[in-house]
C-alpha cells in the first residue's frame, strides 16, 4: 500500500511542483496517473520510488516512511519502468537484463533463473531470452523494461508512459499483459499515460494532477462521462466515451459502442 | 492534379537487412495532407527516408526502381539540396536541433546554402513568427519547452520555403493539448502556403480534421493509397489495419456494415453525433 | 551574464589565451602570480554564478593533485608549486575565454583565421549543445540501475564503480544519437560554407590595444635584457 500524506515538492529553483498531495493506493489497484505535461505526475511517481524525497509530508510504503530509503531498498516492493527503454538497458543479453535486479539483490543463481523465467513469460519474451537487447523491436524493448522490473516480484509496478510511440496492436498487447499481471498476481499497477482510450479500457481508478494539485480521484467512467471539465486539465475524452455520451452509452471500445447503438424503427421520425 | 512524389516499382533493403520496401507504386498529390499508417516495422520511416533521398543514397543499401520528387528522380541528388524542397522532421527531433540559440538554428540551413545575411535574417524572423515564436532569436535552446523546440524545428524547415514537409510521428510524446496545437499549426501552414504535408502517425485522432489522403503500409507493401473517401472501407476490411483508422471511422464502417446504410466520413465528433441522431440511432441494449 | 565594459572579439581572446600559455614560462613568477589574481578578479566580476565557482574550484583541486603528484615523484616543493601555479594560470586562461566569449564565435574564428577544418570547429558547438542532454540521460540510467536494486550507499569507490557499469549503455546511445546528428547536419547542408555566412565580429580599438599589450608582454625576454 502506498500513501502520500500532505506532499509538497519543489526542485532547487523553488517553483512548487506538487502541492498538498494526499492519496492512498491500495494493493491490487489499477490506477492511471493523468495530467498535462509538467503537472507533476512523473514527479509524484518518483517520490513513491524514493528517487526524490518530498520537501514536506510523508510517503508511506506499507505503513513505513521511506524518507531515509533509496530506490534500491524498494526494488523488491516497487518496480519502476522509465519512459525511454534504451536508457534502461544495462546488460548484454535479454536474460542478463532481467536477471540484473535479482543478482543485485544477491539471490542464488537457481532463484535468479526461476524469477527471470517467470518475468519473461509474463511479458511474452521467453523465446528471446538469449538475444541481444538492442536489436529488439521498440515494443519488445518496452516489454523487456517491464520484465526487468517484474523480476524481483514487486507488489507494485509504476510505468511511466510506456505506451507511447507504439501501434494499436502493440499497445493492446502490452496492456493485456499488464491486465493479466494485475488480475492473476494481484500486482498494483500505476500507469502514467496520455492515452485516454487505454485509461478507459484498462484503468479502474484515475488520479488527475493539474499544476501540482490533485484535482480528481475517481473511476475512468466518472472522469470521462461525468461532465468534468477535462479540457481545463489538459485532457481529452476518448472518442468512444464522448460519442457514447450523446446516446447515453457507456462504452470502452468501438465494438462495445457499436453494439449498443441501435437504429430506431422506420416510423420513428424524431428523437 | 499534379503529383509531387512518385514511387515507380521501388524496392529497398538496408545493407544488412531483407527487403524493407517491396514494389512500391505510389503517387502523392500536390497540396494534399497525406497520413501514412501501418503497424510498427511496416516500413513507414523508410518510406519517409526514400522521399528525402536518405535512402538509398545517403545510408546505402540496395534498391530497384525509382523515386521522383517534383518530377525529378532522387538518383544523384544531394540530400542537402533535396532538403530545400522537402523538409523532414524525424521522430528524434531533438537530434535535429544542432545550434545553441533559436535564431542560429533557423539560420543554419540558409547560411550553409549561401543565402545572403539580410535575406537570412528576414526569413528567420518570418519563420519564427509563423510558428508562434516571434522575436525569440536570441533564446537559448534550453529556455524553450519541448513543444516550443519542436515548433523551432518546424521554423527551421519553413525558412527554406519547402514545397513538401514530411514528419515521422511528430506527437508521440506529447500530451493531447500539445498534439492538437502542433497539428493546428501544420494545418495552417498547409492552408496558407499550399505545402504538401506527409505525416506518419499512430495517433490518428489528431489528424482526423485535416487529412485528405491515406497511405496504408503493411510488411513493406502499400495496401491502399488514395483519398480518405476512396480507401477507408478497403482499409477497414484489412486485418491488422482496421484498428489504425480513426475511431470515428471505425464506428462508421461498423454501423454501415450492420445496417447497410451509408454514413458520411465524419471529421468531428459533433458531425457523427448529429448524423447518427438524425438517422434514428439511439443507445440501447446489445443488438 | 554581465558583459565587460570593453568587449574583446573571440580572435583577441584566443590570442590572449595562447599568449598566456607562453607567458607562464617566460615571465618572472611574480608576474605570473599577478596574472592569476587578475584572472580571478576579472572572472568573478563578470560571472559569479555557482557553475563558475565550481569550475574554479575544480581547477584548483586538479592543480593540487598535480602538485602532489610531482612531490611524489621527487621534485622539490618549490618546483612542484611553481609547476602548479603555471598550470593553474594556463587553465584559468581557457576558463576566462569560455566565460566571456560565445563558443560559436570561437568556432568561427578558428575556422576563418586559424584554418581549422569546419568539422572540428563545429564539435565545440555540438559538445555544448548535447552534453547537458547526455548528462540528463546518464542520470536516468543511474536511476534505472538504482531501481533494479543496485545500492548507491557505501564507499566512494563503490560510487565510482556504479558509474562505470553505466558507461557502456551510454556510449552506445551516444553513437546512435551521433548518427542521427550526422544525418541532420547533412540535411542542413553542413560543409565548407558553414561559417562563411555567419556574422563576423569586427576588430575594434579595444582589440588592438589588447593585442598590443600581448605583443609587449610576449617580448619581455628582449626588453628585460635591454633594461639590465
Amino acid at each position: 500500500m502506498i500513501e502520500a500524506k500532505d506532499i509538497n515538492f519543489a526542485y532547487r529553483r523553488g517553483v512548487p511542483v506538487l502541492k498538498d498531495i494526499e492519496c492512498t493506493i491500495k494493493d491490487g489497484e489499477f490506477v492511471a496517473l493523468l495530467g498535462h505535461n509538467g503537472s507533476g505526475k512523473t514527479t509524484l511517481s518518483r517520490l513513491f520510488m524514493a528517487l526524490d524525497h518530498p520537501r514536506s509530508g510523508q510517503i508511506l510504503i506499507d505503513g513505513k516512511d521511506i524518507v531515509n530509503l533509496e530506490p534500491a531498498d524498494l526494488a523488491d516492493k516497487i518496480g519502476y519502468v522509465f519512459q525511454n527503454p534504451d536508457l534502461q538497458i544495462l546488460a548484454d543479453t535479454v536474460f542478463d537484463e532481467v536477471a540484473y535486479g535479482p543478482r543485485a539483490k544477491k539471490l542464488t543463481e537457481a532463484n535468479v533463473k526461476t524469477q527471470v523465467e517467470a518475468a519473461l513469460a509474463a511479458m511474452g519474451l521467453s523465446s528471446l531470452a538469449g538475444g541481444y537487447p538492442r536489436v529488439l523491436s521498440f515494443g519488445q524493448k518496452r516489454r523487456l523494461g517491464v520484465a526487468a522490473a517484474l523480476a524481483l516480484n514487486p507488489r507494485t509496478l509504476i510505468l511511466d508512459e510506456i505506451t507511447n510511440g507504439q501501434d494499436a496492436a502493440e499497445q493492446t498487447r502490452m496492456m493485456e499483459y499488464l491486465k493479466a499481471i494485475n488480475e492473476e498476481r494481484g500486482v498494483t499497477i500505476i500507469l502514467i499515460t496520455h492515452d485516454m482510450g487505454i485509461v478507459r479500457r484498462y484503468a479502474k481508478r484515475t488520479l488527475v494532477l493539474t499544476d501540482g494539485e490533485l484535482v480528481f480521484d475517481g473511476t475512468p467512467q466518472d472522469l470521462f462521462e461525468g461532465g468534468e471539465h477535462l479540457e481545463a486539465w489538459g485532457l481529452r475524452r476518448p472518442v468512444v466515451s464522448a460519442l457514447g455520451a450523446n446516446f447515453g452509452v457507456s462504452a470502452a471500445t468501438v465494438d462495445e459502442l457499436c453494439a449498443h447503438l441501435v437504429k430506431g424503427d422506420e416510423c420513428d421520425e424524431d428523437d | 492534379m499534379e503529383n509531387v512524389i512518385s514511387f515507380k516499382n521501388f524496392y529497398f533493403a538496408y545493407s544488412k537487412s531483407g527487403l524493407v520496401l517491396k514494389d512500391i507504386n505510389l503517387n502523392i498529390k500536390k497540396g494534399s495532407f497525406t497520413v501514412v499508417i501501418g503497424p510498427s516495422g511496416a516500413g513507414k520511416t523508410t518510406l519517409c527516408k526514400a522521399i528525402t533521398a536518405i535512402v538509398p543514397f545517403y545510408m546505402g543499401g540496395s534498391y530497384a526502381g525509382e523515386v521522383q520528387v517534383l518530377g525529378e528522380s532522387t538518383k544523384g541528388k544531394r540530400v542537402s539540396d533535396l532538403a530545400l524542397k522537402v523538409g523532414l522532421m524525424l521522430e528524434d527531433y531533438e537530434s535535429q536541433l544542432v545550434s545553441l540559440t533559436a535564431g542560429e538554428e533557423v539560420a543554419f540551413s540558409l547560411q550553409n546554402h549561401g543565402f545572403p545575411p539580410e535575406e537570412t535574417q528576414e526569413r528567420v524572423q518570418k519563420a519564427l513568427a509563423e510558428v508562434g515564436l516571434p522575436g525569440r532569436e536570441s533564446y537559448q535552446l534550453d529556455e524553450l519547452s519541448g513543444g516550443q523546440r519542436q515548433r523551432l524545428l518546424l521554423a527551421t524547415i519553413m525558412a527554406v520555403h519547402p514545397e513538401i514537409i514530411v514528419l515521422d510521428e511528430p506527437v508521440s510524446a506529447m500530451d493531447p493539448e500539445g498534439a492538437e496545437e502542433l497539428y493546428a499549426l501544420l494545418a495552417k501552414i498547409h492552408q496558407d502556403f499550399g505545402t504538401t504535408i506527409i505525416v506518419v502517425e499512430h495517433r490518428v485522432e489528431f489528424v482526423l480534421p485535416y487529412m485528405t489522403d491515406i497511405i496504408a503500409v503493411k510488411e513493406g507493401q502499400i495496401v491502399a493509397a488514395g483519398t480518405c473517401e476512396d480507401v477507408v472501407e478497403k482499409i477497414y476490411t484489412e486485418p491488422g489495419l482496421q484498428v489504425l483508422l480513426p475511431e470515428l471511422w471505425q464506428v462508421k464502417c461498423s454501423l454501415q456494415a450492420r445496417y447497410g446504410e451509408h454514413l458520411s466520413l465524419w471529421r468531428k465528433l459533433s458531425e457523427a453525433a448529429d448524423e447518427l441522431r438524425v438517422k434514428g440511432f439511439k443507445g440501447g441494449e446489445e443488438a | 551574464m554581465k558583459t565587460i565594459e570593453f568587449k574583446l572579439t573571440a580572435f583577441t581572446w584566443i590570442i590572449i589565451t595562447l599568449a598566456v600559455t607562453a607567458w607562464v614560462f617566460i615571465l618572472p613568477l611574480q608576474a605570473v602570480a599577478t596574472i592569476l589574481v587578475v584572472q580571478l578578479a576579472g572572472l568573478l566580476y563578470v560571472k559569479h554564478d555557482r557553475m563558475t565557482l565550481a569550475a574554479i574550484g575544480g581547477l584548483a583541486v586538479f592543480t593540487g593533485m598535480m602538485v602532489l603528484l610531482q612531490l611524489l615523484f621527487g621534485s622539490s616543493l618549490e618546483v612542484s608549486l611553481t609547476g602548479g601555479l603555471r598550470m593553474l594560470v594556463m587553465t584559468m586562461a581557457f576558463l576566462c575565454m569560455l566565460a566571456t566569449t560565445r563558443i560559436q564565435d570561437i568556432a568561427k574564428t578558428l575556422v576563418d583565421r586559424f584554418h581549422l577544418p569546419v568539422e572540428y570547429a563545429f564539435m565545440l558547438t555540438t559538445a555544448l549543445r548535447f552534453v547537458p542532454n547526455f548528462l540528463e540521460d546518464s542520470a536516468i540510467t543511474l536511476d534505472a540501475q538504482s531501481c533494479r536494486g543496485y545500492s548507491n550507499r557505501g564507499s566512494f569507490l563503490k560510487h565510482m564503480v556504479s558509474y562505470v557499469v553505466v558507461i557502456r549503455p551510454l556510449v552506445m546511445r551516444a553513437v546512435a544519437k551521433s548518427e542521427t546528428l550526422a544525418l541532420a547536419m547533412e540535411l542542413k547542408g553542413f560543409g565548407k560554407n558553414t561559417y562563411k555566412n555567419m556574422p563576423q565580429e569586427p576588430l575594434t580599438i579595444v582589440d588592438f590595444l589588447a593585442l598590443l599589450l600581448v605583443v609587449f608582454l610576449s617580448s619581455y625576454p628582449f626588453w628585460a635584457k635591454l633594461l639590465k
